[in-house]
């Protein structure tokens, strides 16, 4: 039986959150990928008309304004009442952590697949040292996984991940330095699972033709082309990934097991950097051609542009609707904080030595970067 | 030692003010909206409000905010006023179309019905699907047809607006 409408909407926010056999279906359903194509295009376009400027909320000065207003009400109107807000008519406090564990895993696994560089990746990466955060909105992201109008995408490799017995196991079958983590916050487990996800390789061949087609439906013309553009080819090799999971299992729930109930939950992710080559003209012109076409949503190509250097940095994807990005320094070495203005959770990730690491759960920020800081 | 209230104050303010600023796209008017909600709360329950007072105060705000553009939306001529400053070192010819769409944007959720104008901002907010549920008192699984519903007759609404 094919899902509602409701529920593919909410796969393309909350994709943990639906049950194992819908996302099954929905990998293999034709008729709902086309549906699934119309509700992510709603969904991007809302989220850009109702974009508005970063909030910039002064908490302190908020707080000294209330209490200028409620001592002249209290002056004028004495007698504030008290009691407890009535609970809604229907409430869920298991959903909720299970929704906000799923929210952290998929922001762990937006984060894996982007500084990975699979499939959405016009982006470029070149062993890159830095990161930048990039606002998209979650239908943007698979938005974008529409290069496929402007080339052909062959991606050999999945995101399964394989569970491992111990860290020395997870190592040895990602080929990375496993993380060892010496800060886990009160509250979660002590006692971590691990697993690993399997590297691959992606590569985008462009060809004039379907971009010619694809810039037609959005109503344009192709830019000139440089030479040597049509039949080029971008190849990302995507290293394996460590995941050590905390509260949870990370492996078992990826194989349709239940998400947490209680106590904070986390990964610890690692994995070294992909190694990227072109064919035919430079990444970076491959890069620019295709951030001029019609069709590429007007604030990532503003952004992507914004980067600098594309062959040193990292795009890292932010859903402009659930979270905000900062700097971040972690025992020296760059990294981004996605902020927990979600309350949902926080993911830190940074990059060293060749290596991306990543902490992401239904952690404050600063619970966030302690463990963070505390890798090694 | 703070209060529940006062802490529900830092830790709510700021997502508060943003549902309210997602509606108005206005950063004085929605701390404005955010201030009143703040204030009937503390009117109504007092310093220990409990655990259903986020769920609350999303809930007040964005109808606080809704109610404030309805009644912008009654007053057309002052419309320019709320379509936002924010822009100012970009050129003047696309702000002028930032500023026309968002005109568009605001008037079209003044005109949707309620519930879909305060899913949009309750999930543009960043509010989770739960969030969403508990603020409007419904199912978890009538969030997402809302939603759905909710988007396509923005689309409907604002039409090809330039973005």
């Amino acid at each position: 039986m094919h899902p509602s409408d409701g529920t593919l909407r909410r796969w393309l926010d909350e994709p943990v959150a639906i049950e194992a056999a819908t996302r099954q279906h929905l990998a293999a359903c034709s008729r709902c990928a086309g549906r699934l194509g119309r509700i992510g295009a709603d969904a991007s376009r809302a989220a850009v008309l109702l974009a508005v400027p970063a909030p910039a909320a002064d908490v302190e000065a908020a707080r000294a304004r209330f209490a200028r207003t409620e001592g002249t009400a209290q002056l004028n109107a004495p007698g504030v009442r008290s009691g407890r807000v009535p609970a809604p008519a229907r409430r869920s406090a298991v959903r909720a952590q299970r929704v906000m564990v799923g929210v952290a895993i998929a922001a762990t696994a937006s984060v894996v697949v982007v500084v990975t560089g699979a499939s959405q990746d016009f982006l470029s990466l070149f062993q890159p040292e830095q990161l930048a955060p990039v606002p998209v909105t979650i239908a943007d992201v698979r938005s974008l996984s529409g290069l496929t109008s402007y080339g052909n995408v062959h991606a050999d490799g999945s995101l399964h991940l394989q569970p491992e017995p111990n860290a020395a196991a997870a190592g040895q079958a990602a080929g990375v330095a496993v993380p060892v983590i010496h800060h886990v916050p009160s509250g979660a487990s002590a006692s971590p699972s691990y697993a690993v996800v399997a590297g691959g390789v992606v590569s985008f061949t462009f060809d004039a033709t379907l971009a010619r087609a694809a810039a037609a439906r959005a109503g344009g013309d192709l830019p000139p082309m440089p030479k040597g553009l049509d039949g080029s080819t971008l190849t990302v090799s995507i290293a394996p990934a460590v995941v050590i999971s905390y509260g949870f299992d990370a492996a078992s729930l990826y194989q349709g097991g239940s998400l947490p109930t209680g106590n904070e939950a986390f990964v610890v992710v690692a994995s070294r950097t992909p190694t990227v080559s072109t064919t035919g003209v430079t990444m970076r012109q491959l890069e620019a051609y295709l951030l001029s076409v019609p069709g590429i949503p007007a604030e990532v190509a503003s952004e992507l542009r914004a980067l600098g250097n594309p062959e040193q940095t990292v795009p890292v994807p932010i859903p402009i609707d659930l979270a905000s990005a900062s700097t971040v320094s972690i025992n020296g070495a760059p990294g981004l904080l996605i902020g927990d203005s979600t309350q949902l959770g926080s993911v830190v990730v940074w990059t060293h030595n060749g290596v991306v690491d990543a902490v992401a759960g239904t952690l404050s920020s600063s619970e966030a970067l302690g463990v963070a800081r505390s890798v090694h | 030692m703070p209060t529940g209230f006062e802490r529900l104050f830092i830790e709510e303010y700021p997502r508060i003010a943003a549902i309210a600023g997602r509606v108005l796209a206005d950063q004085a008017a929605a701390e404005d909206v955010a201030q009143e909600v703040f204030l009937d709360l503390h009117r109504r329950f007092g310093d220990d409000p409990g655990a259903n007072a986020p769920a609350w105060l999303r809930a007040a705000a964005v109808h606080t905010a809704l109610n404030t553009i309805r009644a912008r939306h009654r007053r057309a001529a002052r419309e320019l006023r709320y379509t936002d400053g924010g822009d100012a070192g970009r050129d003047p010819e696309a702000a002028l179309e930032a500023a026309e769409t968002g005109r568009l944007v605001r008037a079209a959720l003044a005109r949707i019905p309620r519930r879909h104008a305060a899913v949009l901002a309750l999930r543009y907010s960043g509010l989770s699907y739960t969030e969403m549920a508990s603020a409007l008192g419904v199912g978890v699984n009538t969030v997402g047809t809302r939603l759905r519903r909710a988007e396509a007759r923005l689309r409907k609404e604002v039409g090809d607006a330039s973005l």
